[in-house]
């Protein structure tokens, strides 16, 4: 069977169209056609000749149309058949019994065969249907496989890149401490590896949030633990503040990614030491409402710089008389881990003075009990 | 005392060996998965430092075939900060790991404490700093004050003091204080961390989290 078929016999919208009224006037056509030449061959060939050379034009017709034409064409040909071939010829009268029998079952044949014949075409239009679907399916499947390997890859890279970056600093604070600490070149050598250290995780932990290659992994974890964590790293850049934590007694067991949480929080508590004053209080208030953890971090240093709420979660953003020793990427990360955890974070300016960083998570809580 | 390094970086195992020489060690060190598992079939070292990283097989690999016929204690040094890789480390049968870059001085606190045996505390008092237990009455003190714990938090408490210094994972804790049926139980454990962190409030014992992986006992 011609390619071309398969996509004629598809299922059309139109109930009839363009081609189907071709193939309807084609069909009376070759019906007259064939008998006004059995019509001349019929005294040397008799009627049952004429009766198969219907049927096969029925049959071949079925091949290439579509099951209107071929239903027409068979019950055009059984009438034309018993007019004009069948004695008494010009009547549709039928004398002999063995030829009413014969016109019935040519009736039955030609319109059995038209409908055997669209059926068989309709399976095989399914087929090439399913056929497409599952090349379609196959090809989406490729695509995901190399969506997935080249992740695989971006990751292996950031891997290496974080081996690469990290190993020689490695080296330098091993070095150094085999050095000691009496000389005060080394220290120089020390705090700026250190920072240089700052820099080279903010950076790698940037391009983590940017490429999506990071997945939160939650787990039931108590907030005092998250902030410990959080606190943890930064205990000497804190101890020059009084950190006051109010909200956490009444909190139930939270179902979080604790680690990601305690770095977002670790950085906002980074920032407010950078910007409030020595000795000034630094507040973390956490509540619960309707499945969401809510924290909120106030100091009580300058506020923000007024109309840059939201300008400061860009990368690389520096607020204006920023001290030295920023990448302008704490805070891009923060929120590149909130949104990656579902959450978000914003800032304003406390109306009593002060800045203040507002944590929203959506939570799974559970009695801690 | 023997100590085998299994790192590709040189420089990371030539100060090492410097570091670890100067504390009484006999070092040796390999450059590659394939040599540091046949150095360690020669060598028998009381203490292996293995670099998850090698150009030849992955870390945890080695450690895999080491675990089949040795029980040497393992400290990974890994840059590799995802918490599944670390994991993966600890079933593998790792006892504890410090991620580059670090510090001589909590490299060799990490070593110490891997390397301590944790059979010959059984009979006696289990004491870190100023907390003592007693393993007989399940009692505790802290600075010489009887400390109240409920049952639940003493066997906690005792399984971080018999691991001072070492990180005990979630599924370790969780198996020792309420049984294997409960490993994926994880939610107990933070309750009762908090309970001890705030009973140990002011001593010098710190309970430090680690995300992920477990818990911490030490002391400042």
């Amino acid at each position: 069977m011609p390619d071309s078929e398969s996509s004629s016999a598809h299922p059309s919208p139109t109930p009839v169209s363009l081609a189907e009224v071709g193939q309807y006037s084609c069909g009376l056509t070759l019906v007259f056609v064939l008998a006004s030449t059995c019509w001349v061959l019929l005294p040397y060939t008799g009627d049952l000749f004429v009766a198969l050379v219907f049927l096969m034009a029925i049959v071949l017709a079925g091949t290439w149309w579509n099951r209107g034409p071929v239903l027409l064409m068979a019950v055009v040909s059984a009438l034309v058949w018993d007019y004009f071939f069948i004695p008494p010829q010009f009547t549709l009268h039928i004398d002999k019994p063995q030829d009413m029998v014969m016109f019935s079952l040519f009736f039955i044949v030609a319109l059995s065969m038209g409908h055997l014949i669209t059926r068989l075409r309709a399976r095989e239009a399914t087929l090439a249907q399913h056929h497409q679907e599952r090349e379609h399916l196959l090809e989406l499947k490729h695509r995901a496989e190399l969506l997935a390997e080249s992740e695989r890859l971006y990751r292996t890279l950031l891997d290496s890149v974080a081996h690469e970056l990290k190993t020689p600093i490695a080296i330098i604070r091993t070095a150094l401490d085999g050095l000691g600490q009496g000389n005060p070149y080394a220290r120089e050598i020390e705090t700026a590896n250190r920072r240089l250290q700052r820099i080279v995780e903010s950076f790698l932990e940037m391009t983590r949030v940017e490429s999506e290659a990071l997945e939160p992994q939650p787990d039931w974890c108590e907030i005092g633990d998250v902030l410990h964590t959080a606190t943890t790293p930064i205990k000497h850049e804190l101890a020059a503040h009084k950190l006051r934590i109010t909200g956490t007694e009444e909190m139930p067991l939270l179902r979080l990614d604790s680690r990601l949480l305690a770095q977002v929080l670790g950085n906002v508590l980074h920032n407010a030491t950078r910007y409030a004053p020595a000795g000034s209080e630094i507040e973390i208030q956490t509540s619960l409402a309707d499945g969401t953890l809510e924290l909120r971090v106030r100091d009580h240093g300058p506020g923000l710089p007024l109309g840059a709420e939201d300008q400061l979660f860009e990368k690389f953003y520096r607020a204006p008389d920023s001290p030295a020793g920023g990448t302008g990427l704490g805070l891009a990360i923060a929120r590149g881990l909130m949104r990656a955890m579902k959450g978000d974070i914003e800032a304003h300016t406390h109306p009593e003075g002060g800045a203040e960083f507002v944590l929203h998570l959506p939570v799974k809580t559970r009695s801690a009990a | 005392m023997t100590a085998l390094i299994i790192d590709d970086e040189i420089q990371i195992r030539r100060l090492l060996r410097m570091a670890l020489e100067s504390k009484g060690y006999t070092v040796r060190d390999a450059e590659n998965g394939q040599v540091g598992l046949q150095e360690a079939v020669f060598l028998k070292p009381d203490v292996i430092l293995l670099d998850l990283g090698l150009p030849d097989m992955d870390g945890v690999e080695v450690l895999k075939r080491l675990r089949e016929w040795s029980s040497v204690p393992v400290l990974i040094l890994s840059v590799r900060d995802q918490e599944a890789v670390k994991l993966a480390a600890f079933d593998a049968g790792a006892d504890d790991y410090v991620s580059k870059p670090f510090s001589t001085a909590e490299l060799i606190a990490r070593l110490t404490a891997i390397q301590r045996r944790q059979g010959a505390h059984d009979a006696a008092n289990l004491q870190l700093g100023p907390l003592v237990l007693d393993p007989v009455h399940h009692e505790a003190s802290l600075n010489g004050q009887p400390l109240k714990l409920t049952p639940t938090e003493y066997a906690m408490l005792a399984q971080l003091v018999r691991h001072a210094g070492k990180v005990v994972t979630l599924k370790q804790l969780l198996r020792a204080v309420w049984g294997p049926q409960a490993e994926e139980q994880s939610h107990y454990l933070r309750v009762y961390a908090n309970h001890l962190r705030k009973k140990l409030e002011g001593s010098t014992l710190e309970i430090k989290n680690e995300p992920g992986i477990g818990y911490r006992l030490e002391e400042m």
